[in-house]
């Protein structure tokens, strides 16, 4: 029973989505709208399909930026939100800066790199980390400024080292709040990605819509928002599957 | 994986044995005080007053609210310094926080993120001790404070009276000469907080750790103390001291000792001298 139900918990939304896809099929039959407006799902799935090799190529090269892009936004991030949460002339100093730049419109900022990185991966890489940077960090800062005063008074009685304190203390509390700000961050840097290697790329899915727009190929762009959303759907499953594993405790 | 070799085999007495035989510590504090902030903003949290607590002695400090109790014990475990006056643990005078030392506060802050048991090895973990002996002592804890099969669950999967337990447990683990406790009891029921008392009045009996108990409860300072200390009104001052002479074990009802009926009624006049009662 308990087998059922389980895939039961996964065949029933699956149900839904084909169910709307066919709806789709049918009304784009019955009312006879151009492939270039709409296209039906078999015309995008037999392109997702016909072109899967050209689509896996480039969806590579996409994620590759966005895992650099992450890496490079979320530690030091992290490491920014520590020494804000933790020193109050480092909360004086760096606050205003940060407040500034979250307030830039970042990606206005992409011709200028390209003027100053040329079409390296570096400009794209440095953008989605900047872009990914602001969300992690305020809710780092959240985690971290709640452990409790009164831990570090039992922190200290037993003699514990800046490491340990670290350690033992502070990250695993704030770990939570690190893990809703990389959530949030893992869904906005497909989009930041794609939007960059529109302004600035030879390769990566965002190069595939601009190449498609080119020929109205529409079936080729809604083949590639599938292999985009499924990139967001599987990383944002890998940060709760990792989550689960490093913080049993928030499903108890 | 000596650790599990160890847990199948709690003797008994393991907290007289293995090491259970740290002795409690003398307190000795002078003159101190609290003060916060300087000039004309300056705003005396406590004191001065003085303290003097024998080895192996459990002292109650009873006072109303904010009237610098909780300063006193963060003075007393080096946590915070005094701004005047000086403490002396064992005859050296304190410099840095203690280590030497339990705390349990009002709630029990303990980690979210580790089990019970992984709470109270924390002490172990953070402190460098030895591994299989802390956990023998710490499952014979567990055994004397009722927390038996609640070693592997986390904080919030135990009612507030076992997270309280747990709370004990981790500031006796490593054996310390003293414990302090800030209101420990005060976020739980009556019937829980009746039972507890108990739990740690015999497990105070048998190490004779000294105590420094701060509470709001004169049920509780005359329930557990050798000695209750009366504290004034902010800034707090010791108006009087009170020592129990009441035979131990205590019993859950103290009314029926005659004493408590006359210990209570002291101190409920102390209050309403200085005012904190108004009847």
């Amino acid at each position: 029973m308990r087998v059922f139900d389980t895939l039961w918990r996964f065949l029933e939304p699956a149900l839904w989505f084909v169910g709307l896809l066919l709806l789709w099929e049918v009304l784009i039959r019955i009312f006879d709208v151009p492939v270039y407006v709409l296209p039906a799902p078999s015309a995008f799935l037999g392109d997702l399909i016909a072109q899967y090799q050209r689509l896996a190529y480039h969806a590579a090269m996409t994620l590759r930026i966005i895992l650099f892009g992450l890496a490079a936004g979320v530690i030091p991030a992290v490491v920014l939100a520590y020494l804000i949460a933790k020193f109050r002339l480092a909360e004086q100093i760096l606050y205003p800066i940060v407040v500034f730049i979250q307030g830039l419109p970042k990606i206005t900022l992409a011709p200028l790199m390209l003027v100053w990185f040329g079409f390296s991966d570096f400009p794209k890489i440095l953008l989605t980390a900047l872009i990914v940077f602001f969300p992690v960090l305020v809710d780092s800062v959240t985690g971290f400024k709640s452990v409790d005063a009164r831990q570090y008074y039992l922190s200290r009685s037993m003699g514990a080292s800046w490491w340990q304190t670290f350690t033992r203390f502070e990250l695993p509390t704030a770990a939570p709040s690190i893990f809703s700000g990389l959530r949030i961050t893992v869904v906005i840097s497909v989009t930041v990605v794609i939007v960059v290697e529109w302004l600035n790329s030879q390769n990566g899915l965002g190069y595939l819509v601009l190449r498609a727009m080119d020929s109205a190929n529409t079936p080729m762009i809604f083949a590639i928002l599938v292999v985009g959303s499924l990139i967001g759907v599987v990383l944002s499953a890998l940060v709760n599957v990792a989550e689960r594993l490093m913080l049993p405790w928030t499903r108890v | 994986m000596t650790a599990v070799q160890s847990e199948t085999n709690p003797s008994a007495s393991a907290l007289a044995s293995s090491g259970g035989s740290s002795k409690g510590a003398s307190i000795h504090a002078k003159g101190i005080s609290k003060i916060y902030g300087s000039g004309e903003n300056a705003f005396r949290a406590l004191g001065p007053i003085d303290l003097d607590i024998k080895p192996g002695e459990f002292v109650s400090l009873i006072g109303p609210s904010g009237c610098g109790k909780s300063t006193t014990l963060l003075l007393v475990s080096g946590l915070e310094p005094p701004s005047e006056g000086s403490v002396e643990v064992d005859g050296m005078p304190l410099t840095r926080p203690i280590s030497e030392v339990g705390i349990v506060f009002q709630d029990h802050l303990l980690l979210d993120f580790r089990t019970a048991l992984k709470n109270v090895m924390l002490q172990q973990e953070i402190r460098g001790l030895d591994k299989a002996e802390l956990r023998e002592r710490a499952a014979n804890l567990f055994d004397r404070l009722g927390l038996k099969g609640a070693e592997d669950r986390y904080p919030r999967q135990l009612s507030g009276g076992m997270r309280q337990r747990v709370s004990i447990a981790r500031a006796l683990v490593h054996d310390p000469s003293m414990l302090l406790m800030d209101e420990p009891f005060g976020a739980l029921d009556a019937i829980t907080r009746t039972q507890i008392r108990h739990d740690l009045e015999m497990l105070w009996l048998e190490t004779r750790k000294t105590v420094l108990f701060i509470t709001h409860s004169i049920e509780e300072a005359v329930g557990l103390s050798d000695r209750v200390l009366v504290m004034s009104t902010s800034p707090g001052r010791i108006v009087e001291e009170i020592p129990i002479d009441l035979p131990r074990p205590r019993p859950a009802h103290l009314g029926e000792y005659p004493e408590f009926s006359r210990y209570a009624q002291q101190i409920y006049e102390i209050f309403s001298k200085l005012g904190v009662y108004r009847f």
